[in-house]
């Protein structure tokens, strides 16, 4: 509760500052700048002034501590890569097994449903803490470094710990930079660039940008190959709810995977990530096609029933002609699954005869 | 009139000391209480979901007061210093203060049913609260949460008041309405400008909840509770002459409007100031007092401060009961206090009728 009664200054810091300022062989300077285009805009990761980067005749980039990042505009300074890591939703944790830090991972929690397949044998080592979002306390007995969040709601008094509490305690946090609520900070609208450089700040924070580099190129590459979908159809993005349903609006991941996919968002015109949209402005958009978000505690087949059962919603087109496409929840916020999912999306609407 | 008046009061006294007499002497419990509350605070602590160790708790803390050093991690040490103290020492503070704001209430209104809750404090403070936490505007928490409780308050019995004379009856139909609309104002704002799951946030702060409690929330609470909560003590003797009605504490000499609306104000200050760091929680200002007036009788000399002492108590193992409970997920404690503190009353109210 209550922001003000916190004391932002408390920054106790614990962790002395193990500055470990390496020695470029060769002042790299220009390598530093490619380094700094490479995490992303200049907007984000500014790696502070005592940060630099250092390679050994190689092509591997490693980051130089300490790094201070502005997320979600509150600044977090590393002064070694994160070795205990508490992490909040699945896209964090997916995020960290793709860039193989599950070794890092301490416990996670809030988890949205499993991870994709090729994830499993590495998330099964890993301690769910919580199904919800733990308490401060839960959190803290695991001594994580960093506890890097999904969302910034997860960082508060009443779930895992203000954040400028936990930096009073030496423990580093960190929100995926997609799901910022400031202004200043909200990606408007989110683009892959701005999933990618998720990636890459991850990859500097921990040390690891060489895999980061590697897992963006892939990505891309992947999402170069996607066939758009040409037939002009129009979606919904159809996230939960039942009386007045949670839709993929108009700057968020869901808009972006739309896009990428061929599909025009009866929501686009919605500026918010996602937002409550009443059936009347849905039925009245008749979408071709409806994108069903399926989790463990809302699945796809549940959103189905409710559009078969309600008279006005099972005159739609979409329900009718059964023209659904399911993307799994985690794949649905920004993070490394959202390529698969737009060519998940084509193929099913490819499978549909679409 | 006059006369009529002294006769029952004195009636009323001496009524009271036999009762009195019959059970426990005030200061006997006040004694027993002030030794729980000690023995709470001490053994709370050392609950959490981290699984500290009773020993290495105690240690960190009286590190922390200079005697000797903590056996735990700086992290685990954080958890007991930063963390849980607070939280407890607040949950006492706030107790308190909203038990005895509750029976103050209940004296100047002449009304069992009157609380924070119940005229409409909490919900301006929650207005006042919500004002600063949503939509940013710059003036501190309390003072904000403050003028809220005040505001409302002030609707409350000015709407009394308009209806007629201020009657007990009147002044819980007022505060019926006034924390309808204010209830209202606060969900308008949130509805209006909380984006996406920042609800969950503001709901647990609606709900009543210690969970970001540290130093500056100890500071606050525990210096409303001395600096408000102490020069209210001192009031007992007029709450006193008020639970006779105002004819009789005219009689007695007490400007009666002047007093009323100093007490008032009083518990207003004292309540926004708890809101601002705790959010509402429901029940305590209610319930204790009445939980209390049947181990001592109604002398507001016994009744405010044993009132005091059992809400602090109340609250720090509601408090615990929250953060642990479900471990690892919390509850807003005033779901805790809600759930005990309904069927508390209602055993409260069958009792009475067996008394009388």
């Amino acid at each position: 509760m209550s922001a003000t009664v916190r004391v932002r200054s408390l920054v106790l810091s614990l962790h002395p500052p193990e500055a470990t300022i390496r020695r470029s062989v060769v002042p790299l300077v220009t390598l530093a700048a490619s380094v700094a285009l490479l995490s992303g805009c200049a907007a984000t990761p500014e790696p502070s002034s005592t940060a630099a980067a250092s390679g050994s005749g190689t092509d591997t980039a490693s980051t130089g501590y300490p790094l201070t990042v502005d997320n979600c505009g509150t600044e977090v300074t590393f002064t070694q890569a994160p070795q205990k890591v508490v992490t909040i939703k699945s896209t964090t944790l997916e995020t960290l097994l793709a860039l193989g830090l599950g070794d890092h991972v301490v416990g996670s929690a809030f988890t949205d449903g499993p991870v994709p397949d090729d994830q499993a044998d590495a998330a099964a080592a890993i301690t769910s803490i919580s199904d919800f979002v733990p308490g401060q306390e839960a959190t803290l007995a695991l001594e994580p470094d960093l506890v890097y969040a999904g969302w910034e709601s997860n960082l508060t008094a009443e779930g895992a710990g203000d954040r400028a509490t936990l930096a009073g305690l030496g423990v580093n946090s960190y929100v995926a930079p997609s799901a910022c609520k400031e202004e200043a900070y909200k990606p408007d609208p989110l683009t892959f660039d701005d999933v990618f450089s998720e990636i890459e700040e991850v990859g500097a924070i921990f040390d690891v940008s060489d895999r980061a580099a590697e897992l963006v190129a892939e990505q891309e590459k992947d999402l170069a190959a996607v066939t758009k979908n040409e037939s002009g159809l129009t979606a919904l993005w159809y996230s939960s709810g039942t009386d007045t349903p949670y839709v993929g609006a108009g700057i968020g991941a869901p808009e972006m995977m739309m896009e990428a996919a061929g599909l025009e968002n009866i929501a686009a015109d919605v500026h918010d990530t996602w937002s409550a949209l009443g059936w009347e402005s849905i039925v009245a958009d008749d979408p071709d096609v409806i994108v069903l978000i399926d989790a463990t505690w809302n699945t796809a087949a549940s959103k189905i029933a409710t559009l078969e059962a309600n008279p006005a919603t099972a005159e739609l087109t979409a329900v009718k002609e059964k023209h659904y496409v399911t993307v799994p929840f985690p794949a649905g916020e920004a993070g490394v699954r959202n390529v698969d999912a737009v060519s998940s999306i084509t193929d099913q609407l490819e499978t549909l005869g679409l | 009139m006059t006369k009529a008046g002294m006769t029952t009061v004195q009636q009323a006294r001496e009524a009271e000391v036999v009762k009195t007499s019959r059970s426990l002497p005030a200061a006997v419990w006040a004694v027993i209480l002030s030794v729980l509350l000690a023995a709470s605070i001490v053994v709370a602590v050392t609950i959490g979901p981290a699984g500290l160790t009773a020993g290495d708790v105690w240690a960190s803390i009286l590190a922390h007061l200079g005697f000797g050093d903590p056996t735990l991690s700086p992290l685990r040490d954080g958890i007991v210093w930063q963390l849980r103290m607070p939280r407890v020492l607040t949950a006492a503070a706030v107790g308190a203060g909203l038990a005895l704001a509750g029976a103050i209430m209940q004296a100047v209104t002449r009304n069992p049913l009157a609380d924070p809750y119940l005229l409409g404090l909490s919900s301006g403070a929650s207005v006042g609260a919500v004002i600063v936490l949503v939509l940013g505007v710059s003036i501190a928490l309390p003072f904000a949460a403050f003028a809220g409780a005040l505001v409302a308050l002030g609707f409350t019995l000015v709407l009394a008041g308009a209806a007629g004379r201020i009657t007990p009856t009147r002044t819980v139909l007022a505060g019926l309405a006034v924390s309808s609309v204010f209830g209202a104002v606060t969900s308008l704002i949130i509805f209006w400008s909380a984006t996406g799951d920042s609800y969950r946030e503001i709901l647990n702060w609606l709900l009543g909840s210690l969970a970001g409690a540290e130093w500056p929330a100890v500071a606050i609470s525990v210096g409303a509770l001395l600096l408000v909560g102490g020069p209210l003590l001192a009031s007992a003797r007029t709450l006193d002459a008020f639970a006779f009605g105002d004819a009789s504490a005219a009689a007695l000499g007490v400007n009666v409007d002047r007093t009323r609306w100093l007490l008032l104000g009083g518990t207003a200050l004292l309540t926004g100031a708890m809101v601002s760091v705790s959010g509402s929680i429901g029940f305590i200002g209610l319930v204790l007092p009445h939980a209390v007036r049947l181990l001592t009788g109604p002398g507001h000399r016994a009744l405010l401060p044993l009132s005091a002492l059992a809400g602090a108590i109340f609250l720090i193992w509601a408090d615990t009961a929250a953060r642990t409970l479900f471990d690892p997920r919390e509850l807003p404690v005033g779901i805790i206090t809600a759930l005990v503190g309904g069927p508390v009353f209602a055993v409260l109210i069958l009792r009475s009728r067996r008394i009388s």
